[in-house]
């Protein structure tokens, strides 16, 4: 177990009350799988995100990565938002480059690597380039590659397809699903689309409305040598969907 | 390239020139009906001076060695005025924004000196930084600080929040996340905030000189409309009027360079 959530709640208080955004939730992540996180909106998502990332600390229960606590400092974790959040004033190149310059990091191979993903995944020629010039597609394998850089060992996904049209976001899921595989990482993806969950994830972990708390956890187990656009064709696919769409609904 | 292509280019082409002729052309006219209704006495040219005695009386500053002096005090405070103002704005905005119970703090004292009328301080700041140069600068200064504080500070506050936390899951300091994103992300707003001051600083030198002059192109207004002449008034307005466009293009410029350096070189 790479990644273990062991009765994690947290409380965020405003002036007129307190909400439970997370209330005991517990769910285990295997290493090199992809796991999908499902909830109706408003479900706390932000406040897992925040958990997750190692932003704010749980207010119960722990965190464990590695079977050890998650602290504040680790960079283990790295977050692919929801909008590709590319800085319009660096190049491509700088702005993969963000999360080891943050860090502070005294080794500079990371610019090596960097330069290697990108000439890897087709951006070479893009390297120099500023965002707006590519296209929605190749910005968010520019994202992906952003949080690949610092070498993470599990990539939270934020709904990272959300922002483009229909058939872009089918062929970048595709994209990012053949990229994180290659790169043999583990995948936590956050997502309200139940489709994209049970197309890319191994496992599909099924949220409550707030306080987000686990209702099932389901094991996917379609072709897992096809593509994610491929896996939407195969017969058991409707009958996740039906599962998922159900539980969703009865925990309204 | 088609034939059309050609058409449509012609087409820019010729517009860009007619616009120019135009802007050029109305000046013209206005300064020729200006001269020609002084010259045949329609509206009493005492009054309303003329172009030709403007360029006379500037002519005879120059020779009194009078010009320059005076355009150089003017200039000195207002640049002085802008670039304390535009600096002294933008570390007290980044002061704000590091420390969220100051800005608490200091909104309700912004909000007021930003509603007031500058110039209603001016007797207290001549009898604080004295009758001269340093009480004009003053003037400048405060009447461009308070709304450079304010912009500057609802730019930083307006940054995307998803991009603060990507850094933050980046374990990036406060720091970090001002220099790496909040103050590059402020640039066109800077830029904004720089062109605001020109104009103001402007109008808190002239203000300024109204009050306490001994040189510069607000004396030599005021002392002109004092004695009566209207020829130095007009002169000095006019002489006023190229170092303000002056100013402006330089900022321009500026924001060009800056363009290029921070954003995609198209």
């Amino acid at each position: 177990m790479i990644l273990e959530l062991k009765n994690v709640s947290f409380t965020y208080h405003s002036k007129d009350n307190e909400t439970k955004a997370v209330d005991k939730m517990s769910f285990g992540v295997e290493e090199g799988t992809f796991v999908g996180l499902v909830g109706p909106s408003g479900c706390g998502k932000t406040t897992l995100l925040n958990l997750l990332a190692g932003i704010t600390e749980p207010g119960e229960g722990e965190i464990l990565l590695h079977g050890k606590k998650l602290s504040k400092t680790d960079d283990k974790i790295a977050l692919m938002p929801q909008r590709d959040q590319l800085f319009e004033w660096r190049t491509i190149e700088k702005n993969v480059c963000l999360g080891p310059e943050i860090q502070k990091r005294k080794d500079k191979s990371f610019r090596l690597y960097a330069k290697k993903l990108l000439e890897k995944y087709g951006l070479g020629e893009f390297a120099t380039k500023h965002p707006s010039e590519l296209s929605g597609g190749m910005r968010q394998r520019a994202a992906l590659i952003r949080t690949l850089v610092t070498d993470p060992d599990v990539l939270l996904l934020d709904e990272p397809f959300s922002a483009l049209d229909f058939q872009t976001r089918l062929n970048v899921a595709d994209d990012v699903y053949e990229i994180i595989k290659q790169e043999k990482k583990t995948a936590l993806l956050v997502s309200h689309d139940i489709s994209e969950c049970i197309s890319l994830c191994d496992k599909i972990v099924v949220l409550s409305a707030r306080p987000a708390t686990v209702v099932a956890e389901i094991e996917v187990t379609l072709d897992k040598s096809l593509t994610p656009l491929r896996r939407r064709e195969c017969a058991d696919f409707s009958q996740y969907f039906e599962k998922v769409w159900k539980l969703l609904e009865d925990k309204k | 390239m088609t034939a059309e292509h050609k058409k449509f280019l012609k087409k820019i082409r010729l517009r860009k020139g007619v616009t120019l002729t135009l802007r050029i052309g109305i000046l013209a006219l206005f300064f020729l009906i200006w001269e020609l209704v002084a010259y045949f006495k329609i509206i009493d040219p005492f009054i309303i001076s003329s172009p030709s005695r403007i360029v006379k009386i500037i002519g005879q500053l120059y020779n009194q060695h009078n010009l320059f002096p005076h355009i150089f005090a003017t200039l000195y405070e207002t640049v002085a005025g802008f670039l304390i103002s535009t600096v002294l704005g933008t570390v007290i905005a980044i002061m704000l924004w590091w420390n969220r119970l100051m800005r608490d703090v200091a909104e309700p004292y912004l909000v007021t000196l930003n509603a007031l009328p500058k110039i209603a301080l001016g007797p207290i700041i001549i009898i604080w930084a004295g009758a001269g140069k340093n009480a004009i600068i003053a003037m400048a200064v405060l009447i461009c600080i308070v709304i450079t504080v304010i912009s500057m500070l609802t730019g930083f506050e307006s940054v995307d929040k998803e991009k603060i936390m990507l850094l933050r899951s980046m374990h990036a300091t406060k720091g970090q996340i001002f220099r790496k994103l909040v103050f590059p992300a402020n640039m066109p707003n800077l830029i904004s905030v720089l062109k605001i001051n020109v104009g103001l600083s402007w109008v808190g030198t002239i203000m300024g000189e109204y009050l306490v002059s001994r040189e510069g192109i607000g004396y030599l207004i005021v002392y002109g409309s004092q004695v009566f002449q209207l020829d130095l008034v007009m002169a000095s307005t006019v002489v006023l009027c190229v170092l303000a466009a002056v100013m402006y293009g330089t900022v321009a410029l500026l924001e060009k360079i800056i363009k290029i350096r921070y954003s995609a070189s198209k």
